[in-house]
């Protein structure tokens, strides 16, 4: 698993991909902590990391999700992966926890901004910590179902479409039938910001995770024996 | 040493590997030939353990590749046909990450990688990028790919595709190093290439193995006679009595008349007489001035092709007479059922 996380990792930082993806998360970042702190004047980090994960997330997860497994189909690098001794949990795991590294990156930056606040104000430390592991949570299941995409094209744009219409659709679909926001991230994330961490949505982020990253070993296991 | 029992791979209703059964024994090359589509990459796919066999087994070293994949795989370096490489990695980095995958030991990465480099000739490019190397280097970055971790077996599909010829010969050399320590399997419809390095030949065709030998007894037995070529001065025209003269020759055939005004036979026997002697006693006695005389020799691609045409005959063969067994089949079947009812109304 360590073989192919490094590697990944590596390779985040050797293209551009790493950089644009945390350059766009500092944008966004603080373009919504001049709407919502200084503008509002106010102390609270929540909205600003809501705000962050509702819209920032749908451009960088796909960003770091969407070459996982298309580029190695198409490049063919998929058969040095898949003819070396590494199971296909640990090379799925490798590359997932990679890319939950760069989003770790991220919120590690992020408490730059914490840390400006606290200048003019007292800032509420464990609301910041639950906020910070609500997001990364999110993110997890986001770049979940991003890997999910990325192993069943060898397109990358298509499995960067599908990552973003699979994070959107459920906001639409919630109109619907309230069915759909059990697979609404973002409706899961809504308690974190005020400090609240909710066994149900912890559970449910985890497991959308989880199923996401099964279907995908069974996946490509599948295809091993139907190719 | 790799067994391969009774291995099918069916895609949908297309059967791309019939039933194909194979012994490689330790230190053996072998090659793998076979016309395009002929099944060689789905074969070296599944012994490698890329793709699994519909039904069948497959052997390393005393570990099934679907069973214990874990320690079978490690025992295979396989170089994929295309060249896969991760062009954003140099070639040292590469390698290194190869060996990790293939789970050589923290502490003797470094030496191997070394050893590895130092084989292959990637000195001098080992820090550059994969992505800005010429295409021999990438074929040779591959190659270490496969070596690295010093596996058992190594399985190269097409390793000479793309090359010059110096490079050609530079792999081919090192490939005939390489079998002195592993068991090698390579793939390529070249030709010469499979009788200057292999031991053994499978010739497979529509998935199926129509021949399992070493390249000389293939040559061999798809010899039937022996032809020599002559090249002649012949002014009074005695070339065509000479089949009176000598008793075995079976066929004098002319070939083509030359500029300087000799003529060109292949003069052919049955496979075990040499006439090369009789020929030079016999020609200058009939005022046949020789400028030439040698012996054709059957090269492996003869076999190839005979070896391929005869399967297609045979099928051809095979195909009329399905066709009518399942007329005959048809036509028995209409008669049973005809029978059985007119049986029916009788019960009524």
């Amino acid at each position: 698993m360590w073989a192919v996380y490094k590697k990944e990792l590596k390779t985040y930082f050797l293209s551009p991909i790493g950089y644009i993806a945390i350059g766009i998360f500092m944008l966004m970042y603080s373009i919504f902590f001049y709407l919502t702190t200084i503008l509002l004047g106010s102390v609270d980090m929540g909205n600003l990391y809501y705000a962050t994960a509702r819209y920032g997330l749908l451009l960088i997860v796909p960003l770091l999700t969407m070459r996982m497994f298309s580029e190695e189909r198409k490049n063919g690098t998929e058969q040095l992966l898949l003819t070396s001794p590494r199971s296909v949990t640990s090379i799925v795991l490798g590359k997932f926890l990679a890319a939950a590294s760069v989003i770790v990156i991220t919120l590690i930056l992020s408490i730059i901004y914490s840390i400006i606040i606290s200048f003019f104000g007292n800032i509420n430390v464990p609301t910041i910590i639950a906020t910070m592991f609500g997001f990364l949570l999110v993110a997890m299941a986001a770049i979940s179902i991003g890997t999910l995409a990325s192993s069943i094209t060898e397109n990358q744009i298509i499995a960067a479409i599908i990552t973003i219409v699979a994070l959107v659709a459920p906001w639409f679909l919630v109109d619907i039938s309230k069915i759909f926001s059990s697979i609404d991230l973002i409706d899961k994330f809504m308690k974190f910001p005020y400090g609240l961490i909710s066994i149900s949505d912890v559970i449910s982020l985890i497991s959308i995770t989880v199923m996401c990253l099964l279907i995908t070993i069974v996946l490509i296991k599948r295809r091993k024996a139907v190719k | 040493m790799i067994q391969v029992k009774n291995v099918t791979k069916k895609y949908g209703a297309t059967i791309a590997v019939n039933d194909i059964s194979f012994d490689v024994k330790d230190g053996e090359i072998v090659g793998f030939l076979g016309p395009n589509g002929a099944g060689k990459s789905t074969t070296m796919n599944m012994i490698t353990g890329f793709i699994e066999p519909t039904n069948g087994q497959i052997i390393i070293n005393g570990n099934d590749i679907s069973k214990s994949p874990r320690k079978a795989k490690k025992e295979i370096g396989y170089m994929p046909e295309n060249v896969p490489l991760y062009y954003e990695l140099t070639a040292r980095e590469f390698i290194s990450y190869m060996a990790e995958l293939k789970l050589v030991k923290r502490n003797e990465r470094k030496k191997e990688v070394e050893k590895v480099i130092e084989e292959t000739g990637l000195k001098e490019v080992q820090n550059k990028l994969i992505r800005n190397l010429s295409r021999g280097y990438k074929q040779r970055v591959s190659l270490a790919g496969a070596l690295v971790g010093n596996p058992d077996v190594i399985i190269l599909d097409e390793p000479t595709v793309g090359l010059d010829p110096k490079q050609i010969t530079e792999i081919r050399s090192l490939i005939k190093q390489l079998g002195k320590r592993h068991t090698v399997i390579l793939s390529t419809h070249i030709l010469s290439e499979v009788s200057q390095i292999c031991e053994k030949v499978i010739i497979i065709n529509k998935g199926k193995i129509i021949a399992i030998d070493t390249p000389e007894n293939l040559e061999k037995s798809t010899k039937e006679k022996n032809g020599i070529s002559v090249i002649v001065e012949d002014p009074k025209g005695n070339m065509k009595k000479l089949k009176q003269k000598i008793k075995e020759i079976d066929t004098i055939d002319f070939v083509k008349d030359n500029e300087d005004g000799t003529k060109q036979y292949v003069i052919t026997t049955s496979s075990d007489i040499d006439l090369r002697k009789k020929l030079f006693e016999v020609l200058p006695k009939e005022e046949i001035v020789i400028f030439e005389l040698k012996k054709t020799e059957t090269t492996l691609e003869d076999a190839f092709i005979k070896l391929i045409d005869t399967v297609k005959v045979d099928e051809n063969k095979n195909e009329k007479k399905k066709t009518k067994k399942s007329k005959e089949q048809n036509s028995k079947e209409e008669g049973k059922s005809e029978s059985k009812k007119s049986k029916k109304e009788e019960k009524k």
